[in-house]
């Protein structure tokens, strides 16, 4: 499987890492690793979006199949629920 | 219609009072964004606005619901926001609805609306709302803040088929955190307690106004591709703007894909069912899950000697698994959502559907048949 060199970043900023990812991984691998690695809220759920394309990535679809190129930016965003 | 009042939004060239004063919008939760929306709307001028919440008021909900005083605690918070809403402007027509939408607003009203406006407190409830704008084919605006982040999902399904809904990018983890409700199948935890997320006027305000801009915005009938997310961080100013991504495998619309009709029916199991032709003995999918029977596996050990229960298995929570003779947690249920036809008119023949509507394929078309009593 091809590598992706992304940069991953969390909504509000203050967490980035450049990553080598592989193709076959999921926006929900990637979510799942942003939570364990930078020790997310667990109790808040998470989308993915590329803010290079301006698109979602729908959570089981893989990077390879979503488009995703090197350099593109993936934003770990909370889900808001409250109302 | 006094057009001194809207004299200032006459001087905007992209700004019809005619057209926002034809239009219909729900609320769907009039907390703390739904206060902010439901106000927007109102001094815009829009001719209709229901409301819809169960929730009554209280003295936390002050310090974010501009619409309510300390006068209000107890009442219905649809009812308080209704009255306020024809004080700020009497020439709207104004609507409360106290009770969950999911029985207040039927398809034909939900499809009556130029736009549903959702600012619930839950993932379910939203799940359940996008069904129904999918169904009908009516514009949805998902709203949700937390105490620094805002966020407007806008969902045109009235312009088109082929577009992302709610459930398109819902994660995995929301449905696991919608079970951890349940104990098993559909059966409401006991002892559950929801967490609270706290939150401010600051996220409701900007989230009820970015809400209210693309309410506007879809008045205009521009032509739309896609269906959209708005994320705001209050703190920084910064928003990110980005194009829903359409799943071929979402549980909410990749089965509404294609020719969907709406039709209305009665509750009543009876006869054969009257299908239209070109049905086949498939099955009927349920909106809600339903209970369907009850054994004490100490009590009565035999499968045949299960008690019919035939009801929404929302109204039952997990303490019907205590068998009321043994004293036991020993009682099975079964709860489903879908039935062959064969298996309706043989077990259930004479019993009322207990939901609020059922869907089935027949030639080439999903039927959506909305079930009246």
């Amino acid at each position: 499987m091809p590598d992706i060199h992304v940069i991953i970043r969390t909504a509000d900023q203050t967490r980035k890492a450049e990553v080598t990812l592989d193709s076959s991984n999921t926006g929900a691998d990637i979510i799942q690793a942003s939570v364990d690695n930078w020790t997310l809220p667990t109790d808040t759920d998470y989308s993915l979006v590329n803010t290079t394309s301006g698109k979602t990535l729908t959570p089981n679809s893989q990077l390879g199949d979503s488009g995703i190129k090197d350099g593109d930016i993936l934003e770990v965003q909370p889900v808001l629920v409250a109302g | 219609m006094n057009s001194d009042r809207y004299q200032r939004h006459s001087l905007i060239d992209w700004f019809s009072q005619e057209a926002v004063k034809a239009s219909k919008f729900a609320i769907v939760g009039c907390g703390a964004v739904g206060n902010e929306v439901a106000k927007n709307l109102a001094l815009l001028g829009v001719g209709y606005i229901d409301l819809y919440d169960f929730d009554s008021i209280e003295i936390h909900n002050l310090t974010r619901s501009v619409l309510f005083r300390g006068k209000d605690i107890g009442g219905f918070k649809a009812e308080v926001a209704a009255e306020r809403i024809k004080e700020l402007d009497p020439n709207i027509s104004v609507s409360a609805f106290v009770g969950d939408f999911w029985e207040e607003m039927s398809l034909e009203k939900a499809a009556s609306y130029s736009c549903i406006i959702c600012c619930v407190d839950n993932f379910e409830a939203r799940i359940r709302l996008n069904q129904i704008c999918l169904i009908t084919k009516t514009n949805l605006i998902n709203t949700g803040i937390d105490s620094r982040f805002c966020q407007v999902e806008v969902f045109p399904f009235k312009a088109s088929d082929c577009i992302a809904c709610y459930e398109c990018n819902l994660p995995n983890s929301a449905y696991e955190r919608m079970q951890q409700r349940y104990s098993c199948g559909w059966l409401k935890k006991i002892s559950f307690i929801e967490k609270k997320i706290p939150t401010t006027i600051v996220t409701s305000s900007l989230t009820g106004a970015l809400a209210a801009s693309n309410a506007l915005e879809m008045l205009k009938e521009v032509e739309v591709a896609a269906s959209k997310r708005i994320l705001v961080d209050s703190f920084s100013g910064k928003s990110t703007v980005s194009i829903i991504e359409e799943s071929c495998t979402c549980p909410g619309c990749s089965s509404l894909s294609g020719n969907v009709s709406v039709l209305k029916g009665a509750a009543l199991i009876q006869g054969v069912f009257n299908l239209p032709s070109g049905c086949s003995d498939d099955y009927v999918i349920t909106s809600d899950p339903i209970l369907i029977s009850t054994r004490c596996t100490n009590c009565n050990p035999l499968l045949e000697s299960a008690t019919i229960v035939f009801d929404k298995a929302s109204k039952y929570d997990s303490s019907i698994n205590i068998c009321t003779q043994c004293g036991q947690e020993s009682v099975e249920v079964v709860i489903k959502d879908s039935f062959s036809l064969s298996d309706l008119e043989k077990l259930f023949q004479g019993r009322e559907f207990p939901c609020k509507y059922v869907t089935l394929n027949a030639s080439n078309q999903i039927l959506v048949i909305e079930l009246e009593r």
